[in-house]
């Protein structure tokens, strides 16, 4: 451990500092543009010292308004990780197997993560207009008077911008669940299958908790790449926005540094819980190292 | 006594009846368990896909789309692409600049993270120093994207601290125009965002090579030069093509970042489906977007050739 | 149920006039919902348009609660065209009418249900000011204003008792400049292509607008003179397309933007220092202590309109409240608070009796301020002894020369703007 590093190690070390200073620089002027007092500006220099900005975010009382994309965001975020995990650990179970179709499905996977962002947007906004056109003319039709009157769109958060968030983070779930049995040692199922254990159980008792700090991985995953997507969910939240698409149209439309004041806020807030998932984890691995 | 040869037939005819049904269980669990994620890319990826491929055929008005079967969208995209040349077209002038963006940023993405994962998985020792460095690395990329770009406009601007520092420094007189909404910006841009993507598969390739392949290498007399290029950068591969189909991909459909950074003034084929669908041109948005998606699969399937991704995982 | 409610909306209408008539005319319509559960409208506009302070004034008088939603200019055609039914109250732009009223999504509003309806503004109502015609290119909005009957996708002729949008602001815009960082003297709209200011200015992204920009700059200019500039022909647009790329490609464009804010910040941070605006983003940009000036111009002023309608599937209450709102819009309080901003606003009398004579005086006289000039939230516009850029509201409105525009070649005009942005 004492012997001498070589030269290249201080070159990297120089080169990783630099990069440390590309990644934070931008971030920490935010943070100082966003202590400003009253009078700041958008841009340098800095005017006063303060926590103005911070009180106006958080009284919702300036120009961003961004409580209710917050809270749909942070919903639509849960809902999504829930189900990336559930659907990803399920068709990481199939693949195992041999089954008709894992090429195809596989193949889909791996598309549905290199189509471009907004051409998927596009197809699943296309595909919701016609049944939208569908329904209206089938209220029309029947005369059903929902429809014609209250019926706005099959668009929305939780429909069309659901499925647009799953088509991105499905693809990881099920890769990282690749990673994962890849390093999987079958003998733990055979043994607990010899001792007499259903499917259910060998599953419960013995492949769950072998993969659940990865499953966490993937929650961490399915959340984060939910909350932060801006690209897929441009034309399919219908008359919502999410949080992202709601800082989008802001960054264009806020005149004063409020909106680093919630720059800086956010950034916070995902260093927390970045922490608090990271504690989680190392909190499993060393009870089960114990338990070991 | 009996009873008890009694209790063990039943047990073994118990599982025996157990067995067989768990025999058509499993032919057909991995298709219940598959179900769910066709399902979803079914009614989210293949539906919308056929859905736009279907519609870049239709007609449109100012207010609705209407069924038909017309190449007129595809004919006006490339209206005078053959009549003009040797002078460009704007679609092709559009898709090579959003190329010129990939392939700049690609490299650039690739050599800065390459460069950190290489040092992470090579120069950091301890485990606990490899993590707070990978940790440094990640936390940015967990704040939002767009605040993270528009962190650069106040850095950038005319009178950007850039600018000013620079100025007031002597090195120069007049501000810097061509700091923001400028090509610069937006490569300057992309790269900061997406150069995490580079990292993370690559420092996992990086930690499967086998050290003891590397000290062979170098006993059989391999300089530090060809360590790398001979042993470490060809079983980096995966790492270095799971990251570029990313990077690739994402900057080809890019608009908001060429819109905010490049004050929406660079042309990008995200950029200008984005605004087809602004003004409702449906039909026409979903020609450019079919033309895209052929363009990034023909790339991205080339790739593919070159690396198993369920394998090298 | 809709048309008892609507009986009775129309018997206490007749009441009210009577009521207006005695106690003049700052009186409210009386607050008829109150006695029923609270009616929410949905109100769907840019963000500019929507003051919390008159959301907040609607509500106690009216107790009618206002939810905005608020999108992009661009965004508020989209909503109407593909959810008509996502709000209840759209105020948008007159030049998207030729988009919006054959999609048959909106309806007429009955004229007999506004009270101010004879007292709108005639620059809007007739194209004229002080019996003047102003310059009707482009999509005036007296030309979309009346529609046949109430469903009706074509546009009348003639003044009819259905109207499509109630005006709420409008304004006429020319260029803005940072007298601080230009040395020149301003005069015509082909400053914008000046070569001088290449890499400092800028031009609107919404097709409909910026296209009049570019006419007006490339008019002057001389080097075309248009047939209609609102309503070009092919060739023209390919001219005006031509042209703007050409200057793009020598660099005379800073940026491009497509909302209000986006124009302050860029004339603010000193990245323009000539572009088209608004007069109420020379006011922004002025409450943050930098120079900003409105020019007026020798070719005249680019004006613009806005304006509530309904959608077709409003009804019942809702559709009452929705009268009531706008009836309210235009008694008075809503018109000064937007005139403090800089707007117009639809009817000009009853804005007046709510400003004190100075501000009056300021804003539309085009006289000196007496005393310092307030905006709504307290902040100092301007010290006394300003006077307004442009004059008074005659002289500014009666200066128009065009109007934003949906022509009759729009799709083919957006596709080759698109190649502008492209190129």
């Amino acid at each position: 451990m004492t012997d001498r590093r070589p030269r290249s190690f201080y070159v990297l070390f120089g080169i990783f500092l630099l990069f440390m200073m590309f990644l934070y620089g931008p971030m920490i002027s935010i943070l100082m543009l966003s202590v400003q007092g009253s009078d700041g500006g958008l841009v340098f220099p800095v005017r006063g010292f303060s926590t103005y900005w911070f009180e106006k975010l958080w009284a919702g009382t300036g120009q961003v308004e961004i409580g209710g994309a917050l809270r749909r965001s942070f919903v639509l975020a849960l809902v999504v990780m829930v189900l990336t995990v559930a659907i990803s650990v399920l068709a990481g179970l199939a693949f195992r197997h041999r089954f008709r179709g894992s090429t195809v499905l596989l193949y889909v996977a791996i598309s549905s993560l290199i189509v471009p962002s907004i051409v998927v947007s596009l197809g699943i906004a296309l595909e919701f207009r016609l049944i939208d056109d569908a329904i209206k003319d089938l209220g029309v039709a029947w005369d059903i008077g929902w429809i014609q009157s209250g019926f706005v769109s099959a668009l929305g958060p939780f429909t069309s911008g659901l499925g647009a968030h799953l088509t991105w983070t499905l693809p990881f779930g099920l890769l990282i669940m690749f990673a994962v049995f890849n390093r999987f040692d079958p003998a733990y199922e055979e043994a607990a299958r010899d001792l007499g254990a259903t499917p259910w159980q060998t599953f419960r008792h013995v492949t769950l908790p072998i993969i659940a700090p990865f499953l966490i991985g993937i929650a961490v995953f399915g959340f984060t790449l939910s909350w932060d997507e801006l690209a897929r969910s441009s034309q399919v939240m219908g008359s919502d926005n999410t949080l992202p698409m709601q800082l989008a149209a802001k960054t264009t439309t806020v005149t004063d540094p409020e909106i680093y004041a919630l720059g800086s806020a956010t950034t916070a807030g995902s260093v927390l819980f970045i922490i608090m998932m990271f504690t989680l984890v190392s909190l499993i691995q060393r009870r089960r190292r114990r338990l070991l | 006594m009996t009873e008890l040869t009694d209790t063990v037939t039943e047990a073994r005819q118990d599982r025996v009846s157990v067995k067989m049904s768990r025999r058509t269980g499993l032919v057909l669990a991995p298709y219940l368990q598959a179900a769910p994620m066709a399902l979803v890319f079914f009614f989210f990826f293949v539906l919308p896909l056929a859905a736009t491929i279907a519609v870049s055929f239709w007609q449109y008005t100012q207010y609705s789309i209407e069924p038909a079967f017309t190449l007129e969208n595809y004919n006006d995209i490339f209206e005078g692409c053959l009549s003009d040349l040797p002078d460009l077209c704007t679609t092709f002038r559009t898709y090579l600049s959003t190329l010129k963006f990939c392939l700049i940023v690609w490299a650039l993405t690739l050599t800065i993270g390459f460069t950190i994962a290489y040092f992470l998985a090579f120069h950091v020792r301890t485990l606990k120093f490899q993590v707070i460095c990978f940790l440094l690395c990640t936390v940015p990329f967990w704040t939002s994207i767009v605040i993270r770009m528009i962190s650069w406009i106040p850095l950038l601007g005319r009178n950007g601290l850039i600018n000013e520092t620079l100025i007031s420094m002597g090195i120069i007189h007049v501000p810097l125009e061509g700091l923001i909404y400028s090509d610069f910006a937006v490569i300057l841009s992309l790269t900061h965002l997406y150069t995490l993507f580079m990292v993370v598969p690559i420092f996992n390739s990086l930690m499967r090579i086998d050290r003891t392949l590397i000290e062979a290498a170098r006993d059989a007399g391999a300089s530090g030069f060809q360590v790398l290029t001979v042993v470490i950068i060809p079983l980096a591969r995966p790492g270095i093509l799971i990251g570029s189909i990313f990077v690739i991909t994402v900057v080809m459909g890019d608009f908001l970042t060429m819109g905010i950074m490049g004050g929406q003034q660079i042309a990008s084929v995200g950029k200008i489906i984005q605004t087809q669908m602004q003004f409702l041109q449906f039909p026409l948005a979903a020609a450019n977007a079919v033309i895209l998606l052929l363009a990034v699969l023909v790339g991205v399937w080339a790739l593919l050739k070159l690396v198993d991704i369920r394998r090298e995982l | 149920m809709t048309d008892t409610s609507r009986k009775t909306a129309t018997t206490r209408r007749g009441v009210l006039k009577g009521a207006a008539a005695l106690a003049g005319t700052a009186a409210f319509p009386a607050p008829f919902v109150h006695a029923q559960e609270r009616v929410t409208l949905r109100y769907l506009s840019t963000a500019v348009n929507q003051s919390p302070s008159i959301a907040e004034k609607a509500s106690e008088d009216l107790g009618i609660d206002i939810e905005y939603i608020s999108v992009n200019t661009d965004e508020v055609p989209r909503r109407v065209i593909t959810q008509p039914n996502s709000f209840d109250l759209v105020d948008s732009e007159y030049f998207s009418l030729p988009n919006l009223v054959p999609s048959g999504n909106m309806v007429g509003m009955d004229a007999n249900r506004i009270d101010r309806i004879d007292d709108l503004a005639t620059v809007i109502a007739e194209g004229k000011v002080e019996g003047e015609n102003v310059g009707w290119d482009g999509t005036a909005p007296h030309e979309v204003l009346y529609l046949e009957d109430k469903d009706a996708t074509t546009f009348a002729s003639e003044p009819t008792e259905w109207i499509t949008l109630i005006p709420t602001t409008y304004n006429a815009d020319t260029l803005g400049l940072r007298p601080d960082l230009i040395d020149k003297e301003i005069t015509s709209w082909a400053s914008l292509l000046d070569p001088d200011f290449a890499g400092k200015t800028a031009i609107i992204n919404i097709p409909s607008i910026g296209i009049m920009d570019a006419a007006m700059a490339l008019e002057a200019r001389g080097d075309i003179s248009y047939g209609d500039k609102g309503n070009m022909t092919r060739e023209e647009i390919d001219f005006t397309i031509e042209k703007l790329i050409e200057a793009k490609r020598a660099g005379q464009f800073r940026a491009f933007w497509s909302n209000f804010q986006e124009s302050v910040n860029l004339m603010a941070s000193g990245e323009v220092v000539i572009q088209s605006m608004w007069s109420p983003a020379v006011t922004a940009v002025r409450t943050q202590g930098i120079e900003c000036v409105y020019q007026p111009l020798d070719e005249g002023y680019r004006a613009w309109a806005s304006g509530f309608g309904l959608p077709r599937t409003i009804d019942g209450r809702k559709e009452d409240a929705a009268y009531e709102f706008i009836n309210w819009f235009l008694s008075g309080w809503a018109g000064a608070h937007l005139s403090r901003q800089g707007y117009y606003p639809a009817v000009l009398d009853t804005a007046k009796e709510y400003m004190e004579p100075y501000e009056w005086a300021y804003w539309y006289e085009g006289e000196k301020a007496e005393q310092d000039i307030l905006a709504p939230d307290g902040k100092v516009l301007e010290k006394a002894g300003a006077v307004r850029d442009g004059g008074s509201y005659w002289e500014r409105m009666g200066a128009v020369t065009c109007w934003n525009a949906v022509m009759d070649e729009n799709q083919y005009m957006v596709r080759k703007w698109n190649e502008f942005i492209a190129a």
